[in-house]
């Protein structure tokens, strides 16, 4: 069974959408061409479920991050490539250079623009693949580095001196192996320079023209699909060390166990860094803290840290490690859907229904619950929140983090539960200024600032007249 | 001083709606002319603060819609005579003089579409004044006085109110260029010299005549138009009163767009100025609140409104926040954005305006502990402005408690749920006081969520972990 994340959670979290201002995918999304983006479109869309998976994926990153390598094509290079070997020919090299024939003739007579688009296409194709073998030719170095560095030992060590210090992760070197074999093939060898390609008589160029589209179509796809692997893996990595992130750790479901030291938001860039530590013998947070205290932000970069080490991305934390779960679900702003009749605490408690069917069916998930229950009266929402919390916190396979402002609740769980863990994110009055430290600490606060806000606006005093200055 | 609201209010009532749904002004749309649809489009779009102009217009609409007079034009008229009114260039004038041979065989051998408008154009119009000579003169105006007035026409009856705009018209009807046409009995076709007599006349030399008669007529097909949607949906005529007596009394008022609308009876006075109304959450607290919200705005458009009865002081202004928009992301920016609507209001209170404010579900965007002081504050201080009006609603039953005991002068209404064999049934029906109503966890119950917990098996107990 594969990480399962709603669209009400991947909403909340802001993972997905290209278009999105601020969304986690626009974090990570530097890759260059656009088999990169799919590629990077799917691994958020299927995070995985297997442990080994996830630490294999993650090494390659990890590698990478510590061994930085340039992608040396640009978007509109490999474009180009990918469109030329897309358009296919004839499996017969007669006709194909028959056909090259008569577009040259028309070139000539009436301007036609077909064969300068192949005279391009194979021009781009051949620099393409000599970068392409310069650029494996490096990973190859770190493969292996005695017998390379025997063979050319000052170019290759001064190139990539820091390759040739490290072990790369077997998934590495599968892709480049097999990169490596298709760029090795015989009929590839003693290609034309670019230049060269320019100035070629029309049945050479039809001659490599069928080489390309036709004979080799498949194994260039092939490579350029490698290519994009690389893309991607290498603009990840970028991203994670740029930005200072690290790499999670995943252990078997089993383990049940969360656990990080500087967790943030990866989106925020001053983001300030809390502890979590969630095991089977305290697996719920009751968080409280006043509205801007940061309630929110943590929760969201505790789901995105779990999400993104599922997919084996880079976590903005220090020394995470975690027990797979089976996915997430959060509820931070659920939306009331009017239109269909519910109101909002409705939606809410069909949010909470769901949510206790996947518990109830044994799997094991992260839960978020960001101040439940708001569209209802107070006693209500005390009754509701005491109700749910205690239900959930019987699963111990599952992981809770709970915000509220009914701190009377968190009184009436602290007697009863052992494995409930108080939090919250205190403020500090400077004067009548609020100022938020957005550390963790232990226990329970009553911090509210719903009243400072309407006072700091004076309108009680505009409305009673008594603070109407023109 | 104009009656103003804003942008939200207008969304909130549906007063013009978005594309596709059904407004409340599209409800009264039923005009027979564009010109008369544009005249009712402005009642709308600039709603009266003047007692006199309210109950002027309202008092014609009921005249009509008493009388129960039918629109005796052809609607297919008024297009034909505006297209034909709107090419006001002479070159295209016809004249009796210039009936060139070359014309009359254009003419013969192809319609020339031209010649055609003209000729359409001055038939209906023709037509029009002729029906509105019989109209104004006639037994359907002039001899029908308001019922049990007796001899002589009140000023203030409706017959009385559409005197001075019939008598302007007649007036205008008097012009002695016109009456040749006014007698014209063509059976047939008009000849082309009688076209461009009267071409001449309608189209150029009276043209400012012909204009304003016929903004008296669209004019009349708004009246009439609008008296026809109110006796068919059954809406009544409401008085205004002077915004010094800070009064509003509504008996069975009800939502136009909800079919078997339940209908409630509600006075609000200077000792009664807020209503703090309460109720579970499909109890219907939305509906009615946009209900009040309707019957004020088109009380001060001066149309007729959904209820039986409705005698209201003019306000300056009416506001709600019914559907404040909350895609604002974060819930306490959805806090933020209700503070500022406050601030708002606030704003408007302090310059001393009379207003009608509705509040739905005040400071639903922050918790329960924070909503509940928030909401005792402001409601306090509203009270205290008894020159306005407020209707604020809300989950937090609790602040209710605290307010009555403050403040005389809050009226606690709510709409009951009553639970039939744990079913919650809604009755629509407004009472006094606050609801003892709390069903958040009958509706956690109904959906069997603690069961389900209760009943699930997980990987990992208590007891494992030890």
């Amino acid at each position: 069974m594969s990480f399962s994340a709603d669209k009400q959670t991947t909403d909340d979290l802001n993972l997905l959408g290209k278009y999105k201002p601020g969304s986690v995918y626009t974090l990570f999304n530097t890759v260059r061409t656009r088999g990169g983006e799919r590629l990077l479109d799917e691994l958020f869309r299927s995070p995985l479920s297997d442990h080994q998976a996830i630490n294999a994926r993650s090494d390659i990153f990890r590698y990478l991050s510590a061994n930085p390598a340039t992608f040396p094509f640009t978007g509109s290079e490999v474009s180009l490539v990918e469109d030329y070997v897309g358009m296919g020919g004839s499996s017969s090299g007669l006709v194909m250079a028959v056909q090259a024939g008569r577009l040259r003739l028309l070139e000539t007579v009436v301007n036609d623009k077909r064969y300068g688009v192949i005279r391009e296409g194979v021009g781009a194709t051949v620099g393409f693949l000599r970068d392409c073998r310069d650029f494996i030719r490096r990973f190859d170095a770190a493969k292996a580095p005695d017998q390379l560095a025997a063979k050319a030992p000052d170019q290759l060590a001064a190139k990539a001196p820091a390759l040739l210090a490290a072990k790369a992760p077997a998934l590495l070197v599968a892709k480049w192996t097999a990169a490596r074999a298709i760029l090795d093939d015989r009929r590839l060898a003693g290609l034309p320079s670019q230049q060269e390609v320019g100035a070629m008589s029309w049945y050479r160029l039809a001659a490599l023209h069928h080489l390309f589209v036709s004979v080799l179509q498949d194994s260039l796809t092939r490579l350029l699909e490698i290519l994009y692997h690389f893309d991607l893996y290498i603009a990840v990595s970028r991203v994670a060390a740029e930005k200072g992130f690290s790499y999670a750790h995943a252990l078997p479901e089993e383990d049940y166990i969360v656990q990080a030291r500087d967790l943030r938001h990866p989106c925020l860039d001053k983001a300030v860094g809390n502890p979590v530590l969630l095991d089977r013998h305290r697996n719920v947070v009751f968080l409280t803290g006043a509205n801007m205290a940061g309630k929110s932000t943590f929760m969201k970069s505790f789901g995105i840290a779990l999400y993104l080490a599922h997919m084996g991305f880079p976590v903005a934390a220090k020394d995470m490690v975690f027990s797979v779960k089976d996915g997430i679900y959060t509820s931070i702003n659920v939306p009331d859907n009017l239109s269909m009749g519910y109101s909002h605490f409705y939606a809410e408690v069909q949010r909470v229904k769901t949510i206790a069917e996947s518990v109830g069916a044994s799997q094991s998930l992260l839960v978020i619950f960001d101040e439940l229950f708001k569209g209802t009266n107070v006693k209500d929402a005390y009754d509701a929140t005491l109700a749910i919390t205690a239900a959930f916190a019987e699963y111990r396979n599952c992981v809770f983090v709970i915000s509220t402002h009914i701190i009377e609740v968190g009184e009436v769980l602290r007697e009863k539960y052992d494995n409930i863990q108080f939090s919250f994110l205190p403020t500090v009055m400077e004067g009548r200024t609020p100022r938020y430290t957005y550390t963790l600490s232990e226990g329970i606060t009553s911090d509210r600032h719903g009243m400072i806000i309407i006072e700091q606006e004076g309108i009680l005093d505009i409305i009673t007249g008594g603070g109407v200055h023109h | 001083m104009r009656f103003t609201t804003d942008q939200q209010t207008l969304e909130d009532l549906n007063i013009f709606g978005k594309h596709g749904v059904d407004s409340i002004y599209a409800l009264f749309n039923r005009t027979y002319t564009r010109g008369g649809a544009a005249i009712l489009e402005d009642c709308f779009r600039y709603p009266l603060a003047d007692v006199e102009r309210i109950n002027q217009r309202c008092g014609l609409i009921r005249y009509f819609a008493e009388a129960a007079v039918g629109f005796p034009f052809r609607p297919e008229t008024f297009d034909q005579a505006e297209l034909y009114l709107a090419n006001a260039d002479e070159r295209t004038k016809l004249s009796a003089g210039e009936q060139s041979l070359m014309g009359k065989v254009s003419r013969l051998i192809a319609a020339d579409s031209e010649y055609k408008t003209i000729y359409n154009g001055v038939v209906a119009l023709v037509e029009i004044l002729q029906i509105l000579r019989r109209f104004v003169e006639g037994a359907g105006v002039r001899e029908r006085p308001a019922t049990g007035a007796g001899s002589g026409v009140d000023a203030r009856s409706g017959a009385g109110l559409y005197r001075t705009e019939q008598e302007a018209i007649v007036a205008l009807l008097a012009e002695p260029a016109l009456q040749p046409l006014m007698l014209d009995d063509h059976k047939g076709k008009l000849s082309f010299e009688n076209v461009a007599q009267y071409d001449t006349v309608l189209r150029f030399r009276h043209r400012d005549i012909i204009r304003r008669l016929l903004q008296h007529i669209y004019q009349l097909d708004m009246y009439i138009s609008v008296a026809k949607v109110a006796r068919d949906r059954g809406f009544s005529f409401a008085e205004a009163l002077p915004k010094e007596r800070h009064f509003i009394r509504l008996e069975g008022v009800y939502h136009p767009q909800v079919s078997s609308a339940v209908p409630n009876t509600l006075d609000i006075t200077p000792d009664s100025n807020v209503i703090f109304l309460t109720g579970a959450n499909m109890a219907g607290k939305s509906t009615f609140m946009k209900s009040l919200g309707i019957a004020l705005f088109l009380g001060h458009a001066g149309l007729p409104v959904p209820a039986a009865k409705m005698v209201f002081s003019v306000r300056d202004a009416i506001y709600t926040t019914i559907n404040l928009p909350d895609d604002l992301g974060m819930g306490a920016s959805h806090f933020y954005a209700e503070v500022l609507r406050v601030k708002k209001m606030a704003r408007e209170l302090s310059l001393g305006k009379s207003l009608f404010v509705i509040f739905d579900e005040l400071f639903r965007g922050t918790n329960v502990k924070d909503a509940y002081e928030a909401t005792v504050a402001l409601t306090t201080a509203f009270a205290g402005r008894r020159d306005s009006m407020f209707v604020i609603s809300t989950h937090i039953i609790e602040a209710g408690e605290v307010l009555g005991e403050r403040n005389p002068n809050i009226s606690f209404v709510y709409l009951p749920t009553r639970l039939r064999e744990g079913v919650p049934v809604y009755t629509y029906t407004l009472e006094k006081g606050v609801t003892a109503d709390r069903h958040g966890m009958v509706i956690i119950q109904n959906e069997g969520i603690l069961d389900i917990l209760k009943n699930g098996k997980p990987k990992l107990t208590k007891n494992e972990t030890v």
